[in-house]
């Protein structure tokens, strides 16, 4: 799918400033193809404004965001390259489901046969024509989900994509994930639910106050969970002392 | 581009809001036709500059449910969010600017359109029951039509324009209604060779219509017409500007 000698992210330097908060202050990490990225952090500790200037939705104060080896903005087709789930609920409730994936498709260039795929995909087929006000949070984390593949990305950068999902959903979105980075896709889940993680990724990246504190491989470390729990409560921990 | 304006007609016809503002407008357009033709004498029905007025509420009505229809159009994605999958998908914000532009025009078109029928026709009806004889000519209502609509068009990329600018669904939407409801009303009875300018003024002048008393002296509908693009242009290149600066949390 990518290069394989290029990094599909690499945050160069990622620094924002919010008047007087810093919400991101010179963060730096590259992912490689095919790998599932934990980002973890405390609530607050700047994810969210990450993820936004990785896609170009925030300016960055400082330093650089590259995707698949480019500016967000300076994608030709964007979300053929890039798929991104940010909030659980970015949908107007009074629109059906169908018809908020037929308005993106239409705006990336991607056929109705590929709504109706997604559709299939995340298992709303049979609800795709009610209003999203009539959703579960977990159906709408699908639909989400569905909207960031309908341009066939090979990255994904999830933001809590977990939160909301039965325990059948989250084995699903595990599965789907481990399959999306086998065939050379790459993908960044942010979350705080650390048990969640660690079965599913190949890494991770800590984040506190802003600041990188730690990039980890899953296999140099001990293979329990409770190591990767260890590792982040005694990490945040100095980091906040 | 063609694609994108497809996006933002399909976007404008599937949620509940934008399928009852039509239904608002229409409520609204007879209502107050109808308590123009109750509320004047006769001897003042007469007169065409007074038709001319109640058949004209159909621009003034059209006008700001095209403009709300560009700002919900906007600060409808903000407010829930979809603002987020829009731009990952068209990160040239100022695309999507256009496309909502372009596809509220072709929505403000047809609602002014249809205000404008809709007023004529409860105007005429209106008239006839009270006995009075409608004294517009074939031309008047050519105009009133045809401005109404192309009025309504660009009001709806103003909206859009101010939208993107204000942000504030709620805000953008009171803006609107209290400037051409009562801040123009109020002006254009007062100062109104100041107030023949501002861009309320400037639809009915298209259309012909006379809005209120003592504005007979309307801007001739050429220069209605051009200083209402005039706006157009600068309240959609504002709301681009402000839109691309700002970053979306």
């Amino acid at each position: 799918m990518t290069d394989q000698s290029h990094p599909v992210v690499s945050a160069r330097g990622l620094t924002k400033r919010y008047r007087d908060v810093l919400a991101a202050d010179g963060v730096e990490f590259e992912l490689e193809p095919g790998t599932i990225t934990g980002f973890l952090g405390p609530n607050g500790a700047g994810k969210t404004t990450i993820l936004r200037m990785l896609l170009g939705l925030v300016q960055p104060t400082v330093g650089e965001a590259l995707v698949v080896g480019h500016r967000y903005l300076e994608l030709e087709q964007p979300a053929r390259r890039v798929g991104a789930v940010l909030e659980s609920d970015d949908f107007d409730p009074g629109r059906s489901a169908r018809n908020h994936l037929r308005a993106l498709a239409l705006a990336i260039g991607a056929s109705r046969g590929r709504v109706q795929e997604m559709l299939e995909l995340v298992e709303l087929e049979a609800s795709a024509n009610r209003l999203v006000r009539t959703y579960s949070l977990g159906m709408r984390q699908r639909l989400g989900l569905a909207a960031a593949l309908l341009g066939e990305p090979e990255l994904l950068l999830l933001d809590e994509p977990a939160n909301g999902l039965d325990p059948a959903g989250v084995h699903w979105l595990r599965g789907f994930l481990r399959r999306f980075a086998d065939q050379g896709g790459t993908v960044l889940i942010a979350s705080h639910v650390l048990a969640e993680i660690a079965q599913t990724v190949d890494q991770v990246v800590i984040i506190d106050g802003g600041r990188l504190i730690a990039t980890v491989r899953l296999d140099e470390l001990a293979d329990s969970p409770h190591s990767l729990e260890g590792l982040y409560l005694e990490l945040t921990a100095k980091a906040s002392a | 581009m063609k694609a994108l304006f497809r996006a933002e007609l399909l976007k404008q016809r599937t949620t509940r809001t934008m399928l009852q503002l039509p239904l608002w407008m229409v409520g609204l357009v007879v209502l107050v036709v109808l308590l123009h033709v109750v509320g004047f004498s006769v001897h003042d029905l007469g007169s065409r500059d007074y038709q001319l007025k109640v058949f004209g509420w159909g621009t003034g009505v059209g006008s700001l449910f095209a403009a709300l229809l560009g700002a919900l159009s906007i600060t409808g994605e903000i407010r829930h969010g979809t603002i987020r999958p829009t731009f990952l998908a068209t990160p040239r914000r100022e695309r999507v600017i256009a496309a909502k532009v372009a596809a509220s025009a072709f929505g403000g078109l047809a609602l002014g359109l249809l205000a404008e029928a809709l007023a004529a026709a409860v105007s005429s009806a209106g008239l006839a029951v009270r006995g009075v004889h409608v004294a517009l000519s074939g031309g008047d209502f050519v105009q009133l039509l045809a401005g109404g609509a192309v009025g309504a068009a660009l009001w709806a990329a103003i909206g859009t324009g101010i939208g993107a600018v204000v942000r504030n669904q709620v805000g953008a939407v009171v803006g609107l209604c209290v400037w051409l409801l009562v801040i123009e009303t109020s002006l254009i009875g007062s100062v109104s060779s100041v107030a023949k300018f501002a861009p309320g003024a400037s639809a009915g002048a298209l259309a012909g219509a006379i809005q209120a008393q003592g504005a007979t002296n309307l801007l001739a509908p050429a220069l209605g017409a051009l200083l209402l693009v005039v706006y157009a242009s600068l309240a959609t290149a504002a709301g681009s500007i402000a839109i691309t600066r700002r970053d979306v949390t």
